[in-house]
């Protein structure tokens, strides 16, 4: 039974290394965050009950991991990093220039909201599960998850202060509008 | 709308209840459904650092001891 924990866990750490970029939005920070998450789940492995569900516990940890992070480090040398994804050398420099507005974007969203997003579009949680990893309402981890893509949607195909529409904004906008069915 | 309309309409032609402002947001979540695997899927597919795997296999073994 011990074996298969382990086997679970290890199983689980390229989304715990996704998740934890979602809350730190840094990647040192987050390799930080899962060395010291897992360090807690095998502290307290005799806790989870076998049979239940593993994400949604190891989600928990790593969530609290980073909670009390941050109440110690209130101050952090706070440097967002994009994903190497925003600089795939196979993209065509307009791909380049769209996916890092998405990730500077994605970056700007309110932590819980950002959370909510990855765990059910990244990682295929239900909200169910983002609301026991989270330890919110159902009803709550479906509005995070709204607001965040309406909110991205507002950045990036809308129009900023300035009432000019960025290179990025324009391209969205055209890539999204030929995805629309035709009328 | 009655069921048998419903059932005539065919696959390819807009939904007359869906309006222009969800089918944007549709196309939208579609598109940032990729562009996020884009983004991050790399960081996941990155390999495991070694020191983590040694923590959790040496506690698989203590436990079996």
């Amino acid at each position: 039974m011990q074996s298969e924990f382990h086997t679970q866990l290890i199983t689980l750490l390229p989304k715990l290394r996704v998740q934890a970029l979602a809350l730190t939005r840094n990647r040192a920070a987050a390799e930080d965050l899962v060395q010291d998450a897992v360090a807690n789940a095998l502290a307290a492995q005799d806790s989870f009950t076998p049979g239940t569900n593993f994400a949604a516990w190891m989600h928990r940890i790593l969530r609290n991991r980073f909670i009390s992070t941050l109440r110690k480090q209130r101050e952090t040398t706070d440097i967002e990093d994009l994903p190497a994804g925003a600089f795939a050398v196979g993209a065509t420099h307009e791909d380049r220039m769209v996916l890092k507005e998405l990730g500077r974007a994605v970056n700007r969203l309110p932590n819980d909201q950002r959370e909510a997003l990855f765990m059910v579009v990244l990682q295929g949680m239900s909200y169910e599960d983002v609301a026991a990893s989270t330890g919110c309402a159902v009803g709550t981890a479906k509005s995070r998850v709204f607001r965040a893509r309406r909110q991205l949607q507002a950045w990036l195909m809308g129009e900023n202060r300035t009432g000019e529409r960025s290179g990025a904004t324009e391209t969205v906008t055209r890539v999204v509008g030929e995805a629309r069915p035709l009328a | 709308m009655s069921n048998s309309d419903r059932k005539r309409r065919p696959q390819d032609t807009p939904d007359p209840r869906k309006s222009p402002r969800s089918e944007v947001d549709s196309a939208f979540d579609l598109w940032l459904q990729r562009g996020l695997h884009q983004l991050y899927d790399g960081v996941a597919a990155e390999p495991i650092p070694a020191e983590l795997l040694a923590l959790i296999e040496k506690d698989r073994t203590r436990k079996r001891t």
